[in-house]
């Protein structure tokens, strides 16, 4: 039987033989890793798998157009994803696994406010730098000088979403429910001081669900009855979003519901149909009228990577682009010196290749809230749930 | 007080179909199927995929549910619990292995059915209010649907020859089998009926609470206070238990600040535990 | 040789090795030894449940105690400014007397009864501490923890200061000790007359207590012990940490604990070690299988629980873990 056997085994060679070719290619060519640490399992799985087809997605655009620029030099973007599985003492082994066993300098991730502050030692005694999505302020504060703010916290979004609707549609009332855990009572906090600082009425801030509640009804119900003007979801995660919105509709409530954080419409058409229409979120670079061509390609990238765009991934997108074109700004020192990327943070500003017309410019802000610019320059855009789909209400920046 | 009233008594019913699969493998195996509340969730995942990927009828959707989660049940009996039932001398490996097939099935469900949450259309639309508390029909219709379900399983469970052997074992594994029952098959038979009933309640309750591949693990520590509230392996207890979390939490929610609800919910478990260890109806010890 | 001294004689050839060739090969990986620290840890908190099952009970609630632990070092050394070297084993110590309070009530009931209450208290102490105000600094848990200072005595340094250039390795060294101490600790328990009360009381109570026994007196004394090791790796992880929140030990954790203790082998003191080591360092080497390192690990986990039931030291080997007095045959959960 001599065909059974050699068409494998041909094969096989034939394999090993571009295994082999790819990796002498490999050598000739200069890599930029980025590590992605991230909560991957679990109930927070969306959190950080989100972060990592973002990331994938946007490194394979720039590899497929020839990788990416330092000082003349192409560089290919390798990512390496490590699941921290929302867990402090997996997130210290992860970082670290990334910082010398990978010799990775610059990380996205992590996710929360508790993976990211037990990784601040790391990263200080390693020498990388993080752009993280956790809250906190303290996090990004001197002398926690090696992370950043990789989107809009929500004590920086609510205020921009109550003034709009103060403004544009009359509320004078507001009631608060949260989730029982670090980042929703956070975000409620923030809530309730952005509303106290509007004169609004708060009828209600002490509502608060367990983590893996799934009808809302019991912890909604009392607050429907008072009937606030506006019904704020503190820190609401996407899994949660289209349940406490369908109840609330339920419930008989007709005010406006809102959140800080951003979602995905596809859940929330799902989950909740009709009864979100009205919803105000925090939106990304993706809604319609402001992306650019290049954030439609991310998009279709992100569907074959991920299988499913998730409206979710367009503020994901600029962890990534920051930290390499800070790089970049920097020069080929940065690429394995930190110091040399935070030297020229200040510095870096360039128009904004996801939005058209290029504003808010891609930098590092925040200095007004951490003492020192550690925050990229994600545009704040406010939307509105209709029908299916978002529509952009408001566009602005933190500063 | 009227919808905190209503509110019970939805998320009891609820609670009563989560628990009662849960129950049913215990008071057969002693088995704490830690896996219960993944198995709820692929329930609901399969329900989904049957909807929009095959594009059956929703009644067939929780046939397709029920009969999946029942293999499902079959082979983890069949291929996990009894070699490991029959190889380790103690009886808490059934245990952590149960903790293991949870992240098995969780791992799973995440690699097929991704991370984001699904849900799917309610079957009914509209809300009816009555005397001041507002139920939407789909909810009233998971009610009813639930309670249709627990009485044939009860009915089942009394005057069926299984449903007698099934209880039988229950009671006395050793004296059933010396009566000459096939205990080896009326355990499969258990577990699938387990499992089964688990899918049933993720296809039922998917159309109101939707589900995610990574919430099996609360649903089961609830499931768990319902099994232990009400005495572990007693079927009645365990709807016993699901109302009075129901209502605990419907209550606790209205009546005092909701951050201690679960905290007060929990300590008057432990308290309740340590005074009546055996639950509202258990026998003593088990 | 006698058993006890060819115990003794490998148990020491191990603890050389760990002490000396292993942080020499290491010293160039901060990661391997992070990594080694963390399961050393998790082996101190799981020893505890396994002391839990000398008595014949399933303890899901050691998450509770490691935050006990964890929460009372972190409020000693930022309110009250004291030195990690007190604080440690105030956690300890603090975390038992808890545990002893509350066994006063729980300890009575068995099986699966023992294992949901104390799963349930896995959850009300997360629940308690967010609701705990400023004492435990609710949500936002306790920052801005101190590394361990400089421990001297007399003028002369024991312990040099931990924010040096070496923390990964003073961690290392740490956690190897609370790690070989709670072994000897453990095993000299179980060697004493007390080891032998625990497994009369894992054989049934009715024996013990025709023999006199006080039942309830040792059965504390042995929940005791399984919080206070709980109570010193929760005080562990907040200093290697530097923070800790109601959310850094839940209920899904002391799962994890269990699973060592059966992973490595009920039958024998080094089974949650074995145990805690396997998983902890199987999840980091299975991370190149990506999205299904989960899978993986969940895979294992059944494997070993299919084709080894009594724990991965059930293979034999030279072992230094073998008890004297093994509970494997005894019925454990009195379950019906």
């Amino acid at each position: 039987m001599p065909k059974k056997n050699t068409v494998p085994l041909a094969m096989a060679l034939a394999a090993m033989a571009s295994l082999v070719a790819m990796g002498t290619v490999n050598a000739q060519e200069k890599v930029i890793k980025i590590g992605q640490l991230g909560v991957m399992s679990g109930p927070a799985a969306s959190w950080g798998l989100v972060n990592r087809y973002s990331a994938e997605a946007h490194a394979a655009m720039i590899n497929e157009a020839g990788g990416w620029e330092v000082d003349g030099e192409k560089y290919r973007i390798e990512i390496v994803s490590v699941d921290d599985r929302n867990d402090p003492r997996t997130a210290i082994a992860g970082a670290e696994r990334l910082i010398y066993q990978e010799g990775i300098k610059y990380i996205i991730g992590t996710n929360v406010d508790d993976t990211t502050q037990a990784i601040l030692p790391t990263l200080a005694a390693g020498g990388a730098f993080a752009v993280s999505y956790g809250h906190t302020r303290s996090l990004f504060e001197t002398p926690n000088d090696n992370t950043g703010l990789g989107n809009i916290a929500g004590y920086q979004m609510s205020p921009i979403i109550y003034k709009f609707l103060v403004e544009d549609r009359g509320i004078t009332s507001v009631s608060f429910i949260a989730r029982n855990d670090l980042n929703g009572l956070g975000n409620r906090d923030a809530g309730v001081e952005a509303a106290k600082a509007l004169d609004l009425e708060i009828l209600s801030s002490d509502a608060t669900y367990e983590t893996g509640t799934t009808d809302f009804f019991p912890v909604l119900s009392p607050l429907v009855r008072a009937n606030p003007d506006m019904l704020v979801l503190s820190g609401v995660a996407p899994s949660d979003a289209g349940l406490l919105i369908r109840a609330a509709r339920e419930l008989g409530y007709t005010g406006i519901i809102s959140t800080e954080t951003a979602h995905d419409a596809a859940v929330l058409r799902e989950i909740a149909g009709e009864a979100a229409n009205g919803f105000i979120s925090q939106g990304g670079a993706s809604t319609p009228e402001i992306r650019t061509p290049y954030v439609e390609e991310f998009m279709e990238n992100y569907e074959s990577v991920a299988g499913e765009w998730n409206d979710e991934a367009g503020t994901k997108i600029y962890a990534l682009e920051m930290i390499l074109q800070t790089i970049s700004a920097a020069g080929t020192a940065a690429i394995t010196d930190v110091e040399a990327f935070k030297a020229v943070i200040p510095d870096v500003s360039l128009e904004n290749p996801f939005v058209i017309g290029g504003e808010p410019r891609l930098r590092w802000v925040g200095a007004d809230w951490f003492g020192h610019p550690r925050q990229v320059s994600v545009p704040v855009v406010v939307n509105e749930f209709q029908d299916g789909a978002f529509k952009t209400l408001v566009v602005t920046s933190v500063e | 007080m009227e919808q905190a009233l209503v509110n019970g008594l939805v998320l009891g019913m609820n609670y009563g179909l989560i628990a009662l699969g849960l129950t049913m493998i215990f008071s057969l195996m002693n088995v704490l199927n830690f896996a219960h509340g993944q198995m709820y969730v692929l329930g609901g995942f399969v329900t989904y995929f049957a909807l929009n990927t095959l594009g059956v009828p929703y009644i067939v959707a929780v046939l397709l549910a029920v009969l999946a989660l029942a293999a499902v049940g079959l082979l983890f009996e069949y291929a996990l619990f009894r070699p490991v039932r029959k190889r380790s001398n103690r009886e808490e490996s059934t245990m952590l292995l149960a903790a293991g097939t949870a992240l098995l099935l969780e791992s799973l469900i995440l690699l097929f059915f991704g991370e984001k949450q699904r849900g799917v259309p309610p079957v009914a639309s509209g809300v009816f209010e009555i005397g001041g508390a507002f139920i939407p029909a789909s909810r009233v219709l998971v009610f009813f649907v639930a309670l249709a379900a627990i009485i044939l399983f009860m009915m089942f469970m009394r005057y069926t020859r299984p449903g007698r052997a099934l209880r039988a074992i229950a009671q006395d594994r050793e004296v059933t089998a010396l009566q000459g029952v096939n205990i080896q098959a009326y355990s499969a038979l258990g577990f699938m009926i387990g499992a089964g009933l688990a899918g049933l309640a993720g296809a039922l309750l998917i159309t109101v609470l939707s589900v995610n591949s990574g919430m099996g693990t609360s649903i089961s520590i609830k499931a768990f206070i319902m099994v232990m509230l009400g005495g572990a392996g007693v079927i009645p207890g365990a709807i016993i238990g699901a109302f009075v979390l129901g209502f605990a939490e419907a209550f606790g929610y209205a009546f005092i600040p909701s951050s201690m609800t679960y905290l007060l919910i929990f300590v008057g478990l432990i308290i309740f535990l340590i005074i009546r260890p055996q639950g509202v109806m258990g026998k003593p010890w088990g | 040789m006698t058993p006890t001294r060819r115990k003794a004689l490998s148990f020491a050839t191990f603890a050389l090795a760990y002490l000396v060739i292993v942080p020499l090969v290491l010293s160039g990986s901060p990661y391997m030894l992070g990594v080694l620290s963390m399961s050393a840890a998790l082996s101190v908190i799981a020893m505890g449940v396994w002391v839990t099952f000398t008595i014949g009970r399933i303890n899901l609630g050691q998450a509770a105690f490691a935050l006990v632990g964890g929460f009372t070092a972190a409020i000693l050394t930022t309110r009250f400014e004291l030195s990690f070297w007190i604080a440690l084993p105030a956690a300890g110590l603090v975390s038992a007397l808890v545990g002893v309070v509350l066994g006063l009530g729980i300890l009575r009931l068995r099986g699966v009864y023992f294992a949901m209450i104390t799963l349930s208290l896995s959850e009300t102490m997360r629940l308690a501490l967010l609701n705990g105000g400023d004492f435990t600094g609710g949500a936002t848990g306790i920052t801005s923890i101190p590394v361990p200072g400089e421990l001297s005595l007399f003028g002369l340094v024991i312990i040099p200061d931990f924010a040096g250039s070496h923390s990964h390795l003073a961690f290392y060294f740490l956690s190897a000790f609370l790690l070989l101490a709670s072994v000897v600790l453990v095993w000299r328990l179980m060697d004493s007359r007390l080891g032998r009360v625990f497994a009369s009381l894992q054989q049934g109570q009715e024996l013990s207590q025709s023999l006199g026994i006080n039942i309830t007196k040792y059965r504390l004394i042995a929940f005791g012990v399984s919080c206070f090791l709980a109570g010193i790796g929760g005080a562990f992880f907040a200093a290697t940490q530097q923070s800790i929140y109601p959310g850094s030990f839940v209920a899904s954790d002391s799962i994890s604990f269990t699973l060592y203790c059966f992973l490595g082998g009920l039958a024998y003191v080094g089974g949650p070690v074995v145990g805690a080591f396997l998983l902890t360092l199987s999840f980091q080497f299975l991370h190149d299988l990506q999205q299904y390192q989960q899978l993986a690990y969940a895979l294992i986990m059944i494997g070993i629980m299919m084709w080894l039931p009594n724990g991965l030291l059930s293979l034999r080997w030279p072992s230094w873990g073998r008890k004297t007095t093994s509970p494997a045959s005894g019925e454990t959960g009195n379950v019906q």
